[in-house]
């Protein structure tokens, strides 16, 4: 048996190429044939990702195709007209409506994304969500076969040590704030900088917040938010703009909060990894965030920008609240551990093609 | 009177047991008062950073190119209702009378009119020639008015689309205004990381 995954693009850094790679190497691990399949990648990539439109040459009945589903693209179609048994791991789909004012093509293919999503109800085998929140979403639709597989989680690479050059820039004793993400609407930014800014002139004058992430595409927004930021008068405001992996995990290593006020996730991965790198999380309840968070950390129910920024105040001044938001976050990490949502990958397999055995090879 | 309870307010945030939510949030909340009383902090300004709205650039490709249904909306020539007369109503006795009438009258009717045949006649060949010339007239002009008239929308669509160029290159030069604004954040942070490298090399040596 081969499992095979089809992605619609494999960017640098992204969270769903960074889990498809991780399956890809867990099941090589246990001498599993695995290839990953996708539309577009980035030329980094060159050499270990094929061509979706190259797989009829790979297809069998006895194979496993994993599908990451997250936006409407041909690589749908292409998994469709293979014989293998087919499963499909959803990651959501952005509501398209956050998108209209700034990307309208993409706004497009959210919306046909959710079509598509429900044309697939009854073409695959077994439907999982990467979290909860994204099983009742296929449930609603009516997949009959679904299941929940954690994202996966690579902590290991934050054993590397910090760019020297970064730690030089940035721990210089001020407050570093941060940001991971995308800059796109649905993350809401702007409300990340309203908090900040707001702890900045009344709490903490020595302080800085870091945005790390990709806005190419997102000119527009990325305009209004600069645009808002020089309303402000705050020069303490840094889009780094998309960074290299070792520099992204020394911003993490830098940052005294993780501070997240997006309005849709459907997992949100810069969390549990804030969390293994204890730094105290503040963040919206909205889609998977309270799930991913599982009560550690502190989860803001309502967006109110001066307590929010008075709350990030206290945790960073309160010694005894910070160790019970960390210690909450500490018990939280466990459930990520990478071998866990192997393991769980694998079950399910297991599950599908009726073969015992593969969970049971400890290999890795 | 009725003894409603206002429900109690859901709590700013929630967190793991063993964090007093309630107390932290009086706390946070004292702090507050406390420095709006101070004069420190002003709702009005809290306010206006709370409600500051995002501005974002329209995209260009939603500006339309032609606009002669918002410019010329519901001109539809009328439609052509030609001049007719109402019929005599003339009944079977009346009109046997009147044509008894009109053939006794007829020679005297012939006599009385011949002086102005010749005139009628003129003026009959005078007007057709006049509606001649006006006819001929216009037809020279109609295809100059037709000429006009596209030239009035060409000029209409050739300054909409100055309007849609202009609002585009302006839109444009805000993105570029953005990306220069990204550059030189990028080039401030690359000089920076210059400094750290060159004072890490100062120290090694």
């Amino acid at each position: 048996m081969k499992v095979h995954q089809f992605l619609t693009s494999y960017s640098y850094g992204d969270a769903i190429g960074n889990e498809a790679l991780e399956i890809r190497n867990y099941l090589r691990g246990r001498g599993i044939e695995s290839e990953i399949f996708s539309l577009f990648y980035h030329p980094r990539y060159a050499g270990q990702i094929i061509n979706h439109r190259e797989y009829p040459k790979y297809a069998s009945a006895d194979n496993v195709a994993i599908f990451h589903f997250s936006i409407g693209s041909p690589v749908t179609k292409t998994v469709l007209r293979q014989p293998d048994r087919k499963v499909m791991i959803y990651h959501n789909i952005t509501p398209y409506h956050f998108f209209l004012d700034y990307h309208r093509v993409l706004a497009k293919d959210c919306f046909k994304g959710r079509v598509e999503l429900k044309n697939l109800v009854g073409k695959v085998d077994l439907a999982l969500g990467d979290s909860r929140y994204n099983e009742a979403e296929l449930k609603e639709l009516g997949f009959a076969q679904t299941g929940v597989l954690p994202l996966v989680m690579d902590f290991e690479k934050f054993s590397r040590p910090v760019v020297p050059v970064i730690r030089d820039i940035f721990d210089d004793g001020r407050t570093n704030f941060l940001y991971v993400g995308r800059i796109i609407p649905n993350k809401k930014v702007e409300d990340v900088i309203r908090i900040f800014h707001l702890y900045q002139k009344h709490f903490n004058p020595k302080s800085r917040l870091l945005l790390v992430g990709e806005y190419r595409g997102f000119e527009r927004y990325l305009s209004a938010l600069q645009k808002m930021v020089a309303r402000l008068e705050n020069k303490h405001i840094h889009f780094t703009g998309h960074v290299p992996e070792e520099e992204l995990i020394s911003y993490f290593r830098l940052g005294h909060l993780y501070l997240h006020m997006s309005e849709h996730e459907g997992f949100c991965a810069p969390v549990p990894e804030s969390f293994h790198l204890d730094i105290p999380v503040v963040a919206f309840a909205a889609g998977a965030v309270p799930e991913t968070m599982q009560g550690g950390g502190l989860l803001l129910n309502r967006k109110s920008p001066l307590d929010a920024a008075a709350l990030c105040d206290r945790v960073l001044r309160d010694t005894e609240l910070r160790e019970k938001v960390l210690e909450s976050q500490r018990r939280v990490i466990r459930s990520y551990r990478r071998d866990r949502t192997g393991r769980i990958l694998l079950e399910h397999l297991e599950k599908l093609t009726g073969r015992k055995g593969l969970f049971n090879n400890e290999t890795v | 009177m009725t003894n409603e309870t206002k429900p109690p307010e859901e709590p700013l945030f929630t967190a793991a047991e063993g964090i007093d939510v309630r107390e932290i949030m009086a706390d946070i909340r004292r702090g507050i008062e406390e420095k709006k009383t101070s004069g420190l902090l002003r709702q009005v300004e809290i306010d206006e950073i709370e409600e500051m709205e995002l501005q974002p650039l329209p995209d260009f490709l939603e500006i339309p190119n032609v606009y002669e249904n918002h410019l010329y909306p519901g001109q539809e020539a009328e439609p052509f209702i030609p001049f007719h007369l109402e019929p005599e109503v003339e009944g079977g006795k009346v009109k046997k009378l009147l044509g008894l009438f009109r053939r006794i009258l007829m020679p005297l009717q012939r006599f009385m009119l011949r002086p102005f045949r010749t005139d009628l006649h003129n003026l009959i060949v005078e007007l057709h020639n006049t509606n001649r010339r006006d006819v001929h007239q216009l037809k020279t002009l109609i295809p100059v008015v037709q000429q006009s008239k596209e030239y009035v929308k060409l000029l209409h669509n050739t300054i909409n689309n100055m309007i849609v160029e202009a609002s585009k290159l302006k839109i444009e030069e805000e993105l570029l205004k953005t990306k220069i604004k990204v550059l030189e954040d990028k080039a401030a942070f690359l000089e920076e990381r210059q400094r750290a490298v060159e004072k890490k090399l100062d120290g090694g040596s």
